[in-house]
C-alpha cells in the first residue's frame, strides 16, 4: 500500500483499534448536533452515490429551564445540563471525528425576506439594511443569507455571543464545531427544494421557542414571518389564523392551499389544521425505521439530508 | 443553494479524503466533458446565433416599449398625482388609519408616495404582537386598503414593523 508522496503508509503499532479509530472514523459520516429547549438532537448521515443516509440518531431530554433560546444574552442558564445531554447524545451516534454541523434553534437570530440590489454582496446589504434595527451593536452580529435567486434571500443576523456560547458547549464535549446553521433555515432549505405540487403553500417551521412561516405562491417565496411560541392551550387556533393570514398576505386567492408542517408539535397541529379542513401533511417523513419519533417533529433534519 | 454559516470562525472549505477522491472522479469527469463539448460545438454556433435573432427581437421591442412610454407616461402620472393628491390628501389618509389602530399600537412613521397609485409604508410599534396581529387584519380586512404586506418585524419587549399598503381612492 502506498500513500500519495510514494512513500509506504505504515499502519500504527498499536493495532486496528487506533487505526479505525485514526483512518477509519472520519468516514463514518456527517455529525449534525441540533439543540433547543426541550433537548439536544445529533444525527450521523452518510452520503453515497443513492444520496445522503441516516445512519444514526440520538436525543436527550432538557429538564426545563436549562436552555432558553433567545437572541440577546446566553441561552444555556444551566449549561452542565446541556453539557450532559449533548455527551449522552454522542455516546449513542457511531459519529466520526471531523468537524460537527451545529444546529441553533429558532429564537435566537432575527431572520427576515429581503431584496439585495444587484452587485452588492448580500451579508453586506443586510448588515447594512439592518444595522439599526439589531437590538445590539451591528459589529457583533453574524450575517449571513439563504440565496433564494431573483435577487432575493432569506437573511438572518446572530449575536456572536450566541453562536460562540453553543461552539463551547460541543467543544467542551470533545467535538471540533464546523459549520453553524439555524434550524429554520436548514428545515426551509429542504422545503424550498420540493416546493408542493399546489400553486400557493405556507411551510410552518416550529421550535420550542419560536416558529416560521413561509408563505409560497407561484414557486416563489412571498412571505416570511418569525415569531415567538406561546404554548398555552390556545396556541393551535391562534397558529391557524396566523396561516391563513400569512396566506393572505402571500397573495393567495381562494385556490387550493397546502400547509406542511416540521418541528416539535408538528403532528399535533397538523391534527388540529385538518380538523379545521385545511390540507396539512408533515413536511417530510422517514419511508423506514430508524428514528425514535417522527421525522417531521425534526425541523432541521431535512437541511441536514440535503 | 449555499447553506449560510454562523460559526464565529467564519466560512471555511473543509478538505478531506473524500473531496479529493470526489475531485479526482470530477477531472474525470471533465475529460468526458472536453471530449463531448467538441461535438457540441456545432449545436453552441447555432444556438448563438439563435441568441443574437432574440436579442435584437428583444432590443427592438425595448425599443418601442420606451417609445411607448415616452409618449403617453408624463401626463399620465402628472394627471394622476394630481387627481390622486386632491382625492386623498395626507390629513385624510391618516385619519383613516387611525380609526383602523388599536389603544396600543402606535404609527411611528408614515411615507406617501403619490404615483399611479398612492402607495403607503408604516412603521408601526405596538406593546402585545396580539394588537399588531390586530391592527394587520383590520388593514387587510378594510376596503379602503389593498396589497397589505407586512414587513420586517422586530420582537424586543415591544413589536416593532414594517407594513406596506396602497390606500383606495374614494372616489375609484
Amino acid at each position: 500500500m502506498r500513500g500519495a508522496a510514494g512513500r509506504p503508509r505504515r499502519v500504527s503499532p498499536r493495532g486496528p483499534r487506533a487505526y479505525n479509530e485514526s483512518c477509519v472514523r472520519p468516514f463514518r459520516g456527517e455529525l449534525t448536533v441540533a439543540f433547543d429547549a426541550s433537548g439536544v438532537s445529533g444525527a450521523v448521515v452518510s452520503r453515497g452515490l443513492r444520496g445522503p443516509r441516516l445512519r444514526s440518531f440520538a436525543r436527550a431530554s432538557l429538564e426545563p429551564g436549562a436552555l432558553l433560546p433567545q437572541p440577546l444574552d446566553e441561552n444555556a442558564h444551566r449549561p452542565e445540563e446541556v453539557g450532559a445531554a449533548l455527551a449522552r447524545v454522542l455516546e449513542g451516534l457511531a459519529a466520526g471525528r471531523g468537524p460537527v454541523s451545529l444546529v441553533l434553534p429558532d429564537g435566537v437570530a432575527r431572520i427576515g425576506l429581503v431584496e439585495v440590489p444587484a452587485g452588492v454582496p448580500p451579508d453586506q446589504y443586510v448588515r447594512f439594511r439592518w444595522a439599526q434595527g439589531l437590538p445590539y451593536p451591528s459589529g457583533e452580529a453574524i450575517v449571513d443569507v439563504l440565496p433564494l435567486g431573483g435577487g432575493r434571500a432569506v437573511a438572518a443576523a446572530v449575536r456572536r455571543g450566541v453562536a460562540q456560547e453553543y461552539e463551547a458547549v460541543a467543544a467542551r464535549a470533545g467535538l471540533s464545531p464546523g459549520r453553524v446553521d439555524l434550524a429554520p433555515l436548514a428545515a426551509l432549505s429542504a422545503l424550498l427544494r420540493d416546493p408542493p405540487a399546489e400553486a400557493a403553500g405556507v411551510d410552518v417551521i416550529l421550535g420550542d421557542a419560536a416558529y416560521c412561516l413561509a408563505a409560497s405562491h407561484g414557486g416563489a417565496l412571498r412571505v416570511l414571518r418569525n415569531r415567538r411560541r406561546d404554548a398555552d392551550g390556545g396556541e393551535a387556533g391562534r397558529l391557524r389564523r396566523e396561516v391563513d393570514r400569512t396566506a393572505a398576505f402571500a397573495g393567495n386567492g381562494t385556490g387550493p392551499l397546502r400547509v406542511r408542517v416540521v418541528g416539535p408539535g408538528a403532528r399535533h397541529l397538523i391534527g388540529e389544521l385538518l380538523r379545521s379542513g385545511r390540507a396539512a401533511g408533515p413536511g417530510w417523513e422517514t419511508d423506514g425505521g430508524g428514528l425514535p419519533v417522527e421525522a417531521a417533529e425534526l425541523a432541521w433534519l431535512g437541511g441536514a439530508l440535503g | 443553494m449555499s447553506r449560510p454559516d454562523f460559526s464565529t470562525r467564519g466560512r471555511r472549505a473543509d478538505v478531506g479524503t473524500g473531496d479529493l477522491a470526489f475531485l479526482a472522479a470530477a477531472a474525470l469527469a471533465l475529460s468526458l466533458a472536453v471530449t463531448s463539448a467538441a461535438g457540441a460545438w456545432g449545436d453552441l454556433r447555432r444556438a448563438g446565433r439563435d441568441v443574437d435573432k432574440v436579442q435584437r427581437e428583444t432590443e427592438e421591442v425595448s425599443r418601442q416599449v420606451r417609445a411607448h412610454e415616452a409618449r403617453q407616461a408624463p401626463d399620465t402620472v402628472l394627471s394622476a398625482r394630481a387627481l390622486l393628491t386632491a382625492d386623498s390628501p395626507p390629513p385624510r389618509v391618516l385619519a383613516d388609519l387611525e380609526t383602523l389602530l388599536p389603544p396600543d399600537v402606535r404609527l411611528l412613521a408614515l411615507t406617501l408616495d403619490y404615483g399611479e397609485g398612492l402607495d403607503l409604508a408604516l412603521q408601526v410599534a405596538a406593546r402585545r404582537a396580539a394588537s399588531y396581529d390586530l391592527f394587520l387584519q383590520r388593514l387587510q380586512e378594510s376596503p379602503l386598503f389593498t396589497g397589505v404586506r407586512p414587513g420586517e418585524e422586530v420582537r424586543d419587549g415591544e413589536v416593532r414593523a414594517q407594513v406596506r399598503a396602497s390606500y383606495r381612492s374614494r372616489r375609484r
